[in-house]
């Protein structure tokens, strides 16, 4: 357990040198860019995990959260101005949550296949209305031009803005993740019935961490918006919410920071290898294949095996 | 001694030389291209990047400003996804420092990736999307459109009916997305402006890639049109198709496609079983104009591919020949502001523009002015293994199709 935060402290460590020197290492535009969709689909993946990872509830809908923090943000700012897209990112973050309670009532009375499958239809419910309410939404037209918050306008400014909201919102799920709540959480993927008959209410806990995980993946949809400056329908495509189970899984779905890992790995592949090839598809479908079969637990397994080597 | 004084002044012969060829040799100016190379709209990125390669061959061969300047394209797949495909053209612009932006299939890839060329001041050749909007409302001036809009050909679409005799009910069926929408929109503001009186009976919105139009055919049926407007592209088409003949469709009505219908692609995947009589249309025709220049573009494709383009080809190849000529009339690949002058303007033969008539680009929208042939459906196998082609075409001419003013205010109240 001792080793085990330790652990964690030096991954804190490693997560903010690693990010924050990338700032001022003169780095290119394009790997600010790059840099900050690792932030961002980062946090993403780790929002989502707070609900798969712990008590293995897999929500194949969770694009519809990041989406909706992504529209909210884009489509105020484009009728308000930038000035409001700070605030704009943290009501993304409550509607979402709000919208997640009213999902969370109807979706995690059931379990198993059955809560993947009415998650991933509500996504998609949201995703054909964005994509044909062409007044409202824009269409599958998307939305462009949606401006940086002023003080953030650069580039460089905006990754800085991505890395503080992205670091303390990790740090909050952190925070809840080993709190006795996460414990119970994590007691609920085990043997959710042993928590019942401790007295404890398992339907409450995974609404509350659904709702969390809503909120902090809405955060994470608004920042996107200011990336590129650009929105789509199909960030409410299931094909977003497979990409971060993908992302989680990669990882490895087990550890606090495997979902970044996973995420990192993603959009690094993504970028390098359809830079090089037109089978990038199979290129890459073949590493995540043997990253699955090879290292089940994900890459961030690696590590350990590192440790354990070390140690004898 | 003799010798070593021979072998010193072969050595320093030897360095003059390679340093000559080295001043000599030209610099070259990237072009950056987001095509999609997979899925459903592959194979129109295929066939560009063919066409480019053919292209940059000719350009290439002799050079730009006197053998200064050579172009090279770089090709990425944009997935189709608008948000992929901006973070490409970023990368191309800061990273590989392209000079131009160029391609794109997707409407929706084409109005994200113009805002990157306007806020870099990068000019953006657009090959193929057809969303008006970007050389209307969401016009911007480093944009540079190749290919005709929707509204060139639905207007083109509207005169076809307007002197077509015989006719009062019309129906519509198309992808149910902005370019399905669209051309709707566009072929009755054309009927309105030319005084056609028509009644509309239907307005059919499958999804895009639809894999079975049934309910739709019947219900088309019932609701006994005249004639049918259809608004899909490549396998949707297709599929469509063979569908509705296996009712008895096309006995019933006219079926009238001005946009995409007439892409090769049907052609190829149909054979002999395509109907006789389908009024179609497409950017380009593998065998109109039947001018040298289009025989040679359609030959020349066939020879490196081994296959006969898709409309989509001939959209790349302009795209790289009028960046090949605004270089060679400014002189200098990095002065954006000139070339963006340069192009305006521009006129360029291109395969498909008929005898008499010179392609340029529209100094106000930057949109090509180009005219438009619609045919209808007959026995032609010069084009295996197509055993139909279009043959008697009528010709719309090109400065009738550009969208009014008026129409530009209507998209900016409609559309945000």
């Amino acid at each position: 357990m001792m080793n085990n935060i330790k652990g964690q402290y030096i991954g804190w460590i490693v997560f903010f040198i690693v990010f924050m020197s990338l700032a001022f290492l003169n780095p290119t535009e394009h790997t600010i860019n790059i840099a900050s969709k690792i932030l961002v689909m980062g946090l993403f993946a780790t929002a989502f995990n707070l609900l798969f990872g712990t008590t293995g509830l897999l929500s194949f809908g969770h694009a519809l959260f990041f989406g909706l923090g992504a529209y909210i943000t884009g489509m105020v700012v484009k009728s308000y101005g930038a000035e409001v897209f700070i605030p704009m990112v943290f009501l993304g973050g409550i509607i979402s949550a709000i919208v997640s309670i009213l999902l969370g009532f109807l979706c995690l009375r059931l379990t198993g296949v059955y809560f993947t499958m009415l998650t991933l239809a509500f996504a998609q419910l949201v995703w054909g209305i964005t994509i044909k309410w062409y007044n409202f939404t824009g269409g599958d037209d998307g939305i462009q031009g949606i401006e940086r918050p002023p003080l953030f306008d650069t580039f460089s400014s905006y990754y800085i803005l991505i890395l503080i909201v992205v670091f303390i919102s990790m740090l909050l799920i952190y925070i809840v993740r080993s709190s006795p709540f996460g414990m119970v959480l994590r007691g609920i993927g085990q043997n959710p019935k042993r928590i019942t008959f401790l007295g404890m209410n398992v339907y409450r806990h995974c609404l509350f961490a659904y709702v969390i995980s809503a909120f902090f993946s809405a955060i994470a949809g608004g920042l996107f918006a200011g990336i590129d400056g650009s929105i789509h329908p199909n960030l409410f495509f299931w094909t977003q919410s497979g990409g971060v189970i993908l992302m989680t899984i990669l990882g490895g779905l087990n550890s606090f920071f495997g979902p970044l890992i996973g995420a990192t790995i993603f959009i690094i592949l993504e970028d390098v290898v359809i830079r090089q090839t037109e089978y990038w598809s199979f290129v890459i479908g073949v590493i995540m294949l043997s990253a699955v079969i090879f290292l089940p637990k994900g890459v961030i397994s690696l590590l350990d095996f590192i440790q354990r080597l070390r140690k004898t | 001694m003799f010798k070593k004084h021979f072998l010193v002044l072969g050595l320093v012969a030897v360095i003059v030389l390679l340093s000559f060829s080295v001043s000599m040799a030209a610099e070259v100016i990237k072009i950056g291209a987001l095509y999609p190379m997979t899925g459903r709209a592959g194979l129109y990125g295929k066939d560009s990047e063919a066409a480019i390669k053919i292209a940059l061959d000719e350009v290439n061969a002799k050079g730009l400003v006197k053998g200064k300047y050579k172009l090279d394209v770089i090709i990425t797949d944009d997935q189709s996804k608008p948000d992929y495909a901006v973070s490409v053209a970023k990368r191309y612009i800061t990273s590989d420092k392209v000079k131009f932006l160029f391609g794109v299939i997707s409407s929706a890839v084409g109005l994200a990736v113009t805002e990157v060329s306007k806020d870099y001041k990068v000019i953006f050749i657009g090959t193929d999307h057809a969303a008006t909007d970007l050389t209307a409302h969401k016009f911007q001036r480093y944009y540079f459109r190749v290919s005709n809009n929707t509204y060139q050909s639905m207007f083109a679409g509207a005169m076809y009916l307007k002197d077509m005799p015989g006719w009062k009910k019309i129906a519509y069926i198309g992808p149910d997305y902005a370019y399905g929408r669209d051309q709707w929109l566009e072929l009755r503001y054309g009927l309105d402006k030319l005084g056609v009186k028509y009644e509309i009976v239907g307005e059919f919105w499958p999804k895009l890639y639809e894999p079975d139009y049934t309910s739709y055919i019947t219900a088309i049926i019932r609701a006994k049109p005249d004639i049918l407007v259809a608004g899909f592209w490549g396998g949707d088409t297709v599929a469509f198709i063979k569908q509705a003949k296996a009712y008895g469709l096309f006995e019933k009505m006219k079926y009238f496609h001005p946009d995409a219908g007439g892409n090769y692609e049907l052609f190829a995947a149909m054979g002999d079983e395509l109907p006789d009589g389908l009024i179609l249309s497409a950017r380009h025709h593998n065998n109109w104009p039947p001018t040298k220049e289009n025989k040679a573009f359609v030959d020349k494709f066939y020879k490196a591919t081994g296959r006969y383009p898709s409309y989509a080809a001939q959209g790349a190849y302009a795209g790289i020949l009028f960046i090949a000529q605004a270089i060679e009339k400014v002189g200098n690949p990095n002065d954006t502001e000139a070339l963006v002058k340069a192009l305006e303007g521009m006129k360029l033969k291109l395969p498909e523009d008929p005898e008499g008539f010179t392609s340029y680009i529209d100094p106000k929208t930057h949109q090509i002015v180009q005219m438009q042939a619609i045919g209808v459906t007959e026995k032609n196998d010069k084009f295996p293994p197509a055993k139909k082609m279009l043959g008697n075409f009528k010709v719309y001419p090109a400065d009738k199709l550009m969208p009014t003013d008026e129409y530009v205010e209507l998209l900016k109240k409609t559309k945000k």
